[in-house]
């Protein structure tokens, strides 16, 4: 089994993250400045609404103590606003009423507009950008990585880490920018108020930070082994009722229960063990808040007493606005959270969009947009970074119009010898041309274009059948998607589906059987008309009895092309021009069918293990003769 | 590709509709239902006692809190009593701590009780799936299994841990601080009264819609992710074939649709929350005015006003929380209900109650008595009774034989494997095994004795010897080893990266089809069966491996009765009967010979296998 190097991830330090998160904050910075200025006046506003209803209560108490003429309401007003003088009580609380509800009309108003540009900003913009310019960059991706890396892997990077990613600019950034403008006002208009009261109260703030701190380090591993015991978990029962057919097959029921429940069970176990923190956690964070109520009480009733602090504008509108920091001071923790969560995310993301991409267009391309087919390897190897080599000094001509087949066992390099063509991969040493020209100085698309490829899985798309047999050619007619069906013998049994060459495939194809799938990858792969075809092991996914099917077409596919086909049966094998077997990436035996049949080696023993039934045929007493 | 045809491909990239998409999302609340989510805490019974007498406490202490605070201030701070503020704050920090310390109980209790029940329920799904029949799993798909036991068990989980505390403490909030609020003055508290009816309104009005619109949502991005594995899967493919333009075009046309319903999203709770604050806005204005004018009449005191302030807040509050939690509880109802539609599934057929062992002969080292004999007596079987798949088949594995299963697919080959591996029950007709009807004898002694090679090679991750031993628990080192130099592939065993302790990844990853089928070998092997079940691989393995698998495979058969559902001619030849299958019933029987001496049905099939390798 080959096995390519993973991708070279942890190479990002957090500094260098950050920087680049930063960066991509640059990116969106307009929006990200729209959005702050309208938190600001949000900000500004909630204070007004707080003060008026302060103002409002003590107006009440003193119109009660003294009457409507009585001296001014209290010594602090919000930004040193005085009642008017003068107008009747009940007045006064209708312009304070209706000034209450204006204000919070306006800030209904631009809470809406703030979080539609937030999400516009998020949603639309920095997920889309970001998700598709990781997407074309996968697709650039040379198959290495793909070997390296599991579509599972792959997929979440687009889906969770791109989230992670923007989490950054709308959770952390904005969210910080937010916080800090926020305890700074709510802190300078605390303490006009009562700078005493106001440091009294905001005393335990740092211990709740360090708190929320400590408490975050202690739980997120906690968390991750929580994550890692679910998932082991569900993994066995997915693995349980796939192999299910196993395990009732060998009467292993009551085993494969009790290991559920043992995995089940350490899953609650361990949970129980973050319940104990979380239950721990939360109430002191509440009791910490509670402490603030009390000094407000105590030290802030003590204030009222000695008429230092007016009781509504001073302490209901102190109650209120603790209210307020209290949340903000809450954010803190959300915030380091997203800011970890963000920089994992950044971490994978970047590892994909930073891929090298190994294989492209050299600068100043041969421009070949129609090739002869001439294929020649001169001493070519290969490896995977590091790793021994797949490929050794392979030497191999092959004119236009010839047919190669490949033999070999599983790991000896067949698919890589194949893959060098159309350069999914490139040459570690030595030198691959075609009609004379290194492949590495064509133009990639004309090279690609000038192959046609039919893989071991004949992977379709869930499109329809002409979209799928155009797929390299999206703009082909009618005419030629049929022809090309025609040759791969496949539009007989097209006609026969529901809405012939219009029917929609299901997911990776499966409503057609693998003959059908094989014949439509091989109308794909002619519809392009390539001077070069490669056939990885076209009958590997498909049953013997049904295999005869695609031999017409394969024949037909054939004609006129250079092909290279990877086969084990001996049927393929003498119809090529020539034979190589291939031995731990070295080419051990070449020649024709004829020739290598009466040399001892590999392929002779191979032939001899098929021939002993095809001879048989012969033999029986009613076997027609061929 | 003009545009047009973009936006009418995206509509082309759906999601394969699974069963469920067609399953109620939200579910009334239902007392049969809670009482059976409940019998799952059991083991935690004292735990949910204390629990009630907690919510109960906590619903009244929120409120004492703010009552306490309201009337210190407008006690003792409104009239500057300094020993009745010293009194009121010790009395409000020492109910704070009472308060927090219960808290601990009544929210670990909480996520315990919830843990405990969600734990049970899986247990309970892998127990009783596990219990299933094989039909049960030819029409279960493993996804739905799976969402069973993550997603709705998770939304269980919230349904006890968040809805059923969580809400029951908010209405008694609500109650408790509307007894405080109407005692103190009850026609300010109407005030308050009339506007809890449009907040709940308002709320439950979006958070219907929004719900509506994040399934809108999900299905947008689903289509997004199937694009995706799509690309990534079928990636040679769209390089090979020059595709990346065309594609980037067509995922970003997806990606623009999903954010579409996203700000959709968006809007609809951008509107929610600000209507929320505009009403208790609306309220302190109101009461500002109102509250101001009775004053003013002497109806009302002024300090009183403060703690309607104060507590109208907490009052409103539980308002929002409920309807959240509400839909919460919808979700949760649903999901129950899902877990138990599961649990409840009966099996087709459970095994007869008087069911026997089947015994094993002692092991005599007599040559051709070791295999079991094997009788299908007019056996009819359909997955579905209404469509038979098996008509009226009649033969006699001797022991030792082997029986080779010969047709296209879907002739019945796999049919008959899994009636004689009693995976399924025959609709009509005898399965004989050693004489005795295969009804009457236990599935596990059956299996016991009974090694089976599957063709997909299924293997579990975990060591290579751990797979091994999956087929005699308890099996050593040693028993294996000899097992496989038994069967003449030991050294393949050692040819792996870390011999027989080589770890494998899902599904048998990092072994070749040849060296999977060679450890499936070796565990049908381990056992020492007295009939073996092979369905063998269609896949082509390369023709070196190939050669020592049939090696392999002679050992293996060699003095057992053995059902093959052959494609290789070699195994085909060696076979004492080959029963030539079509449409479910047998159309020729003998050995190869005798068959294609006969040159019916087998004969042609042969020379059509035959000639494919004999073409030029």
């Amino acid at each position: 089994m080959e096995s390519p190097p993973k991708s070279a991830g942890e190479g990002l330090s957090n500094p260098v993250l950050i920087r680049r998160l930063f960066g991509l904050a640059w990116r969106y910075r307009m929006r990200c400045v729209q959005v702050l200025a309208i938190q600001l006046v949000l900000l500004t506003m909630g204070l007004f609404g707080l003060s008026f209803t302060g103002i409002g209560i003590d107006y009440i108490r003193q119109v009660v103590a003294h009457g409507a003429g009585g001296p001014p309401v209290s010594q602090v007003h919000f930004l040193h606003m005085r009642l008017p003088q003068g107008m009747a009580p009940m007045r006064v609380l209708e312009v304070l009423g209706g000034l209450i509800l204006l204000l919070s009309s306006c800030r209904a108003v631009l809470n809406y507009v703030y979080a539609v540009k937030v999400n516009i900003l998020v949603q639309q913009k920095l997920v889309v950008d970001l998700r598709a310019e990781i997407y074309d960059k996968l697709q650039r991706l040379s198959f290495r990585f793909f070997d390296a890396n599991t579509t599972g892997s792959i997929i979440t990077r687009v889906t969770g880490d791109v989230q992670s990613v923007r989490m950054f600019v709308d959770q952390v950034l904005i969210q910080s920018v937010i916080m800090v403008i926020s305890l700074t006002v709510y802190a300078i208009y605390m303490a006009s108020l009562s700078p005493g009261l106001t440091i009294a109260c905001l005393a335990t703030t740092p211990i709740l930070w360090i708190l929320s701190a400590v408490f975050s380090r202690k739980i997120q591993p906690e968390y991750a082994e929580n994550r890692n015991l679910v998932e082991q978990m569900v993994q066995y029962l997915a693995e349980s009722i796939q192999g299910v057919a196993v395990v009732k097959g060998f009467g292993r029921e009551p085993e494969n229960r009790e290991k559920f429940d043992g995995l089940n069970r350490s899953v609650l176990t361990q949970q129980y063990k973050i319940f104990w923190w979380v239950s721990l956690f939360s109430p002191t964070a509440g009791f910490l808040t509670r402490i603030n109520t009390t000094v407000l009480l105590g030290y802030g009733g003590w204030l009222v007493a000695h008429d230092r602090l007016p009781l509504g504008a001073g302490l209901v509108v102190f109650a209120g606005l603790l209210d307020q920091f209290a949340g903000q001071v809450n954010n803190v923790a959300t915030i380091v959270n997203s800011v970890q969560q963000s920089l994992i995310g950044a971490r994978r993301v970047f590892e994909i969009l930073d891929a090298p991409i190994d294989v492209r267009t050299p600068a100043d391309p041969v421009r070949r947009p129609k090739l002869d087919g001439a294929v020649r390897f001169e001493s070519v190897s290969f490896k995977y970074g590091a790793l021994d080599p797949v490929l050794h000094d392979i030497d191999l001509e092959v004119k236009p119009g010839e047919c190669v087949a490949i033999l070999g066992a599983t790991g000896s390099g067949k698919s890589v010898l194949m893959g060098l063509i159309p350069r999914f991969y490139d040459v570690s040493k030595g030198r691959l041309s075609l009609d004379g020209i290194d492949v590495r100085r064509l133009n990639l698309d004309e090279l690609r274009r000038n192959i046609g490829t039919v893989f071991q899985e004949s992977f379709l798309f869930s499109n329809t059948v002409a979209a799928n047999i155009a797929f390299g050619h999206p703009d082909a007619t009618q005419a030629q998607v049929e022809r090309a069906a025609r040759i791969a013998a496949a539009h007989d049994f097209i006609m026969g589906l529901p809405n012939g060459y219009q029917t929609v495939l299901g997911e990776s194809g499966n409503s057609l059987s693998g003959g059908q799938r094989q014949r439509l990858a091989i109308a794909r792969a002619v519809l392009l008309e390539p001077a070069i075809l490669l056939l990885d092991d076209p009958t590997a996914a498909i049953d013997s009895e049904t295999e005869h099917e695609i031999f017409e077409a394969l024949d037909r596919a054939i004609e006129g092309r250079t092909t290279f086909i990877v086969a084990h049966r001996l049927s393929t094998l003498r119809r090529a021009d020539l034979i190589i077997v291939l031995e731990n990436g070295r080419i051990v035996q070449r020649g024709t069918h004829a020739e290598l049949i009466k040399v001892p080696g590999p392929y002779l023993h191979v032939a001899n293990l098929q021939l002993v039934d095809g001879r048989e045929l012969q033999e029986s007493p009613g076997g027609a003769a061929p | 590709m003009s545009d047009q045809d973009r936006s009418r491909n995206v509509f082309l990239v759906h999601r394969i509709r699974d069963e469920d998409d067609d399953e109620e999302q939200f579910k009334p609340l239902e007392w049969g239902l809670v009482r059976r989510l409940l019998t799952y805490a059991r083991p935690v019974r004292g735990k949910l006692t204390v629990m009630l007498a907690l919510t109960i406490i906590r619903s009244a202490q929120l409120p004492a809190l703010v009552w306490v605070t309201a009337l210190a201030i407008k006690g003792p701070i409104a009239h500057r009593d300094i020993p009745g503020i010293a009194a009121w704050t010790l009395g409000y920090i020492l109910l704070a701590i009472v308060t927090d310390s219960m808290f601990h109980f009544r929210q670990r209790y909480a996520l315990e009780i919830g843990e405990t029940v969600v734990n049970g329920l899986r247990a309970d799904i892998f127990d009783k799936t596990m219990r299933q029949p094989m039909s049960f799993f030819h029409r279960m798909k493993l996804g739905r299994i799976i969402s069973r036991v993550t997603s709705d068990v998770e939304a269980v989980r919230v349904g006890i841990q968040d809805v059923g505390f969580v809400s029951a403490i908010q209405f008694g909030q609500m109650f408790f601080t509307a007894i405080v609020l109407a005692v103190s003055d009850w026609k300010m508290f109407m005030v308050v009264v009339c506007m809890a009816p449009i907040l709940w309104v308002v709320n439950n009005h979006f958070r219907m819609k929004f719900s509506r619109l994040t399934r809108a949502s999900q299905e947008s991005f689903s289509r997004v992710t199937a694009t995706l594995a799509e690309s990534v899967n079928g990636i040679r493919v769209t390089q090979g074939f020059v595709r990346q333009d065309t594609n980037a075009g067509l995922f970003r046309s997806l990606l623009s649709d999903h954010s579409r319903y996203n700000i959709a999203l968006a809007r609809t709770s951008a509107v929610l929350a600000p209507i929320l604050e505009l009403n208790s806005q609306f309220f302190v204005a109101t009461l500002l005015v109102a509250g101001g004018w009775r004053i003013f009449h002497g109806s009302l005191q002024a300090d009183d006003l403060i703690m309607f302030f104060l507590m109208a807040n907490i009052f409103f509050s539980p308002i929002t929380v409920i309807g959240n939690q509400y839909n919460q509880g919808l979700l949760a109802m649903a999901s129950a209900e899902r877990i138990f539609r599961l649990l409840d599934t009966p099996p087709d057929w459970v095994e007869a109650p008087d069911a026997a062992d089947l015994p094993k002969p002692a092991a005599s080292g007599a040559r051709g008595s070791r295999g079991a004999r094997v009788e299908f007596r007019s056996v009819s079987f359909g997955y579905d009774p209404s469509r038979l798949v098996l008509h009226d088949v009649n033969f006699t594995a001797e022991p030792g034989q082997t029986i080779a299963l010969v047709g296209h697919t879907g002739s019945g080959k796999s049919s008959i494997i899994n009636l004689v591996s009693k995976f399924y029950l025959p609709t009509s007709g005898e399965i004989l095994v050693d004489g005795r009807e295969i009804r009457s004898i236990t599935g596990r002694s059956l299996h016991a004795q009974m090694g089976t090679v599957q063709q997909q090679n299924f293997l579990f991750s975990g060591s290579v010897l751990d797979n091994i031993c999956l087929s005699r628990p308890g099996a050593t080192r040693g028993d294996v080893n000899e097992a496989a130099s038994r069967l003449g592939c030991l050294e393949m065993l050692d040819e792996l990266p870390d011999g027989i302790d080589t770890q494998l990844g899902e599904r048998g990853a990092g072994l070749s089809v040849g060296q999977r089928q060679i450890v499936c070998f070796i565990r049908a092997m381990l056992p020492d069966p007295r009939i073996v079940i092979l369905d063998e691989a269609t896949s082509s393995i390369d023709a070196m491996t190939e050669s020592r698998l049939q090696r392999a495979l002679a050992m293996l058969l060699r003095e057992r009765t053995s059902f093959v559902v052959a494609h290789r001619l070699s195994t085909i030849r060696g076979a004492d009967l080959v029963l030539v299958l079509d449409h479910g019933r047998i159309i020729e029987r003998g050995t190869h010979p005798e068959l294609l001496a006969r040159g019916g049905h087998y004969a042609s099939l042969y020379r059509q296998f035959v000639q494919v390798d004999d073409r030029r």
